[in-house]
């Protein structure tokens, strides 16, 4: 009885972790900048190599985790400069031209890298409850997961960048007016986008095969949580993968992985048809 | 009707064009003449794909709705037509049956899955990433499918190994059925081809295609101005979606096998990268440089398949940031403009005449 | 008789903030009715609820004796209302002959829509700039370009937000005889307007709208005569 109330929870809290961690540095760059960043499972990708590259280098799991994320983080900020700032307001634009960084960036992992890099254990052993087996790994994502809310919710609400990017996003020009550098703060939040997506492939390196086309196996679910959330990670992202997550967990159990994914698709269109914002729109306007 | 082939939803309108697009036509009419059937059946293999362009290019250009879903429909038309066509078998009857029944499968997909997008008011980058969603989606559980219980009737889904097998298009035809393979699918595909992009260019031209482009300019002036606003947007998309259904029926007949690798990325990046590197909003263009694209591709390909998709994710970027109207339209408005300006005093009040 | 346009006890808020409450319009065939009132007193927020852009919180809307109140403005506008919103709205990137052909080709059959085209073009004072996209014109051309696309729908009632705003007094005494003369050919006209000039030398009835409430109704005469309504506008009050 235990064994099972806790395996519902195992599988939940694994769902919403996959949720949160793949969709938060999306939903940061849309929220902030109105840009869906198709190169995001690319990032992802990047976080998993960097990790395993300087894990096989050597260094203990944890410092090669943090390596992926500033690597993702940096080459981010780069492109932000490169590619994206001569595309602000157009916003299909910067989709666009995201989606064909993604491709330059998978195919030419393939080019150089070739098609597998040797990967890593999942350290951390497993647990048992109730007569049922788990993996310490997947709880130690699930904190992972809630600390990058609350890290999220630091950022926006405790720093100065925070108090910025909220100017930013309420209204550019006003903040602009007031002495806020829009492009380096839009730089920023590209490069915490990114970096939150390199966090997530590195946290996620351990316990998959590397592919140069790994991202792609991220990018569904991360797409369906800033649809269903809406334009703010708090407000949005976080229900949004709690409530896909329940849907998600339920049809698991019930009737397979497959119908465990086309069942998420319908909740989404189902769920979009009823709020049309999102999770995010609409607890703003019952706020209001 | 015939006054509707030009008009301002298309670049292309005078003497000059006219005759060069017949030149183009004959040229492809005697090729099979001078070409061995290998390269005929690979020439039609490069109109398979413009249908779906072409789609593209309605909703896209014409409506602005960015879908990210032609090979979803594509992979609907293709898999829909490979079990029809097991199920059936061959003979101009059954496959014709399968053509019609795998394209309405798609066009009805389109339908539900527009519904709720465009009465659920998405747009913008979200209908794109919506559309993209559902799209890996089914790629993703169409690799899944390799066990036999994925099988309808005779027909094996086959996982990531795809269908095959399936009895390619036939037609009757004098003397007998003829099967729609190198140079009589050839002759099929140019004109239907044909057919689309003249019938699409009148349908561009006519009181919807006008709606069609409010629309995309101002939805809301649109609704104001008396149009069932998302109606019309259905309707485009069913369209647009129903010709990526078209691809993926000629697709599976031309090569009798389809896999979910044609409808999961990068596949699904490819009608975006044609349609926005042509000009999305003509029909001629699109034509035009997916043609071109393709032939491009394949070229590269048979060196190095990864540099080809790097190149076409490069074209795509350099597009979007230094040409965004797309480069085939940018070429067509140069050679249009010494023309006009000579021309200007007779043909000025003509050129924007709806 | 019934109104046109029967307007009774709509309410609409948002959040908490009720920007219109139990306001009550009507407005009869052949009439200009110009709706007035300060800023902020709830008056493009009663069009937006005629046309359909707002669902309202409260009360009903009669048209042509159908209730309209649930429906989408598409459906008020084939009913025969047309309107000209208060920025101008054209499709900027589109020719401005496309753009009346795109309003005109409702209710045109397709081989007069030239000549109709022109003589749209004609009236509007737009035949030498038909080529251009709507986007260069000026911003009275453009101001007169949506009243053109508005009354290219052959509407029974014309809803003008603002039709003046930006314009100078030249082109403003010229908007105010194109309305005279499209109502003398049987459109009946309901105005949004600010400039008390422009309001004196066309209406014939006039509603004053304060603090999102109907204030008071009658003739362009008897409201200039009322006390009252120099007082919400003066902000002081009358006295005696």
């Amino acid at each position: 009885m235990m064994g099972n109330l806790f395996s519902y929870f195992y599988q939940f809290a694994d769902v919403f972790s996959f949720l949160v961690l793949s969709a938060a540095g999306l939903a940061i760059i849309f929220g902030m900048m109105g840009v869906i960043n198709m190169a995001h499972g690319e990032f992802i990708m990047c976080g998993v190599y960097v990790t395993a590259a300087t894990f096989h280098a050597g260094l203990p799991l944890p410092l090669a985790q943090a390596c992926g994320t500033l690597v993702a983080a940096l080459i981010g900020m780069v492109l932000e400069v490169v590619l994206i700032r001569p595309l602000y307001n157009r916003p299909l634009d910067s989709l666009l031209v995201t989606w064909g960084l993604s491709l330059v960036a998978t195919q030419g992992t393939l080019v150089l890298v070739g098609s597998t890099f040797p990967g890593i254990g999942t350290p951390g052993g497993g647990f048992e409850v109730g007569g049922y087996g788990f993996s310490v790994y997947r709880m130690v994502l699930f904190a992972a997961s809630l600390l990058v809310l609350a890290f999220v919710y630091l950022l926006f609400m405790r720093t100065r960048f925070g108090v910025h990017a909220r100017a930013v996003m309420q209204n550019a020009g006003m903040a602009q007016a007031l002495g806020v550098r829009r492009s380096q703060v839009y730089a920023l939040s590209f490069g915490i986008g990114a970096g939150l997506a390199g966090l997530c492939g590195a946290l996620y390196a351990p316990t998959m095969s590397l592919i140069p086309t790994m991202g792609a196996s991220f990018i569904v679910e991360a797409f369906v949580t800033v649809v269903v959330g809406g334009s703010s990670v708090l407000l949005g992202t976080a229900p949004a993968a709690a409530a896909l997550a329940i849907v998600r967990t339920g049809l698991n159990a019930w009737y397979g992985q497959i119908i465990g994914q086309i069942g998420l698709l319908i909740a989404v269109i189902l769920i979009i048809r009823v709020l049309p914002d999102g999770f995010s729109g609409w607890l703003a306007k019952r706020e209001s | 009707m015939l006054n509707l082939l030009n008009g301002p939803q298309t670049m292309g309108r005078g003497r000059v064009f006219w005759i060069c697009a017949a030149l183009v036509l004959a040229a492809a009419l005697v090729y099979p003449a001078f070409a061995d059937p290998y390269d005929v059946g690979n020439f039609g293999y490069f109109l398979i794909w413009i249908f779906m362009a072409l789609g593209l290019c309605v909703m896209w250009g014409l409506c602005g709705m960015l879908s990210f879903g032609q090979t979803f429909f594509f992979g609907i038309g293709g898999y829909a037509y490979g079990v029809l066509a097991i199920i059936l078998g061959n003979g101009p009857a059954a496959t014709i049956v399968g053509l019609f029944g795998a394209v309405a499968l798609a066009g009805l997909a389109a339908a539900v899955l527009g519904y709720f997008m465009i009465y659920g008011r998405i747009s913008g980058v979200f209908f794109g990433i919506v559309t993209l969603s559902f799209t890996l989606a089914l790629a993703f559980f169409l690799g899944q499918t390799a066990g036999p219980e994925w099988a309808i009737g005779r027909a094996r889904l086959n996982g990531f190994n795809g269908m095959q097998g399936m009895s390619p298009l036939s037609v009757p035809w004098f003397g007998g059925p003829v099967v729609l393979e190198e140079t009589a699918l050839y002759y099929v595909l140019v004109a239907g081809l044909t057919a689309t992009y003249l019938l699409l260019r009148v349908l561009a031209n006519s009181r919807f295609g006008n709606v069609l482009v409010a629309v995309r300019e101002d939805p809301e002036r649109a609704e104001l101005l008396g149009y069932d606003v998302r109606r019309y947007q259905l309707i485009a998309f069913v369209l647009g979606s129903a010709l990526a259904g078209v691809s993926g029926v000629l697709y599976t007949s031309w090569g009798q096998f389809i896999t979910p690798s044609s409808i999961g990325l990068p596949a699904a990046a490819m009608p975006i990268i044609w349609v926005a590197f042509s000009g999305r909003t003509d029909l001629t263009a699109t034509l035009v440089g997916t043609f071109l694209l393709l032939v491009g591709f394949q070229t590269l390909t048979i060196y190095s398949q990864e540099t080809a998709l790097v190149v076409m994710g490069a074209l795509l970027a350099a597009t979007i940031l230094f040409v965004p109207r797309g480069f085939v339209v940018g070429i067509g408005e140069l050679l249009a403009r010494p023309r006009r300006k000579r021309l200007a005093p007779a043909l000025s009040p003509d050129d924007a005449r709806p | 008789m019934t109104a046109l346009l029967q307007v009774g006890r709509v309410s609409k808020t948002f959040g908490g903030f009720s920007a219109v409450s139990d306001v009550d319009l009507s407005v009869e065939e052949g009439e200009i009715h110009c709706l007035i009132g300060p800023n902020g007193a709830g008056k493009s927020t009663l069009f937006k609820l005629i046309v359909g852009t707002y669902a309202p919180t409260g009360g009903h809307i009669r048209f042509r004796g159908q209730d309209v109140t649930q429906a989408k403005p598409f459906a008020r506008v084939q009913l025969g209302m047309s309107i000209k919103r208060q920025a101008p709205s054209v499709f900027k990137a589109l020719p401005v002959r496309q753009n009346l052909h795109i309003a005109l080709q409702h209710h045109t059959a397709p081989d007069r829509l030239e000549r109709e085209e022109e003589r749209l073009l004609e009236l509007l004072a737009l035949s030498a700039d038909a080529a251009k996209l709507a986007g260069q014109l000026s911003h009275g051309q453009q101001q007169w370009l949506e009243i053109g696309m508005a009354i290219a729908l052959k509407p029974t009632l014309l809803l003008l937000d603002e039709p003046t705003a930006g314009l100078s007094s030249e082109e403003t005494r010229h908007t105010g005889e194109l309305i005279k003369r499209l109502n003398a050919g049987g459109m009946t006209v309901l105005a949004v307007e600010h400039d008390m000039a422009f309001v004196r030398q066309i209406a014939t009835a006039v509603t004053v709208m304060h603090l999102g409430r109907t204030f008071a109704r009658g003739s362009v005469e008897e409201i200039v005569a009322d006390p009252s309504v120099a007082e919400i506008y003066l902000g002081v009050p009358h006295a005696g």
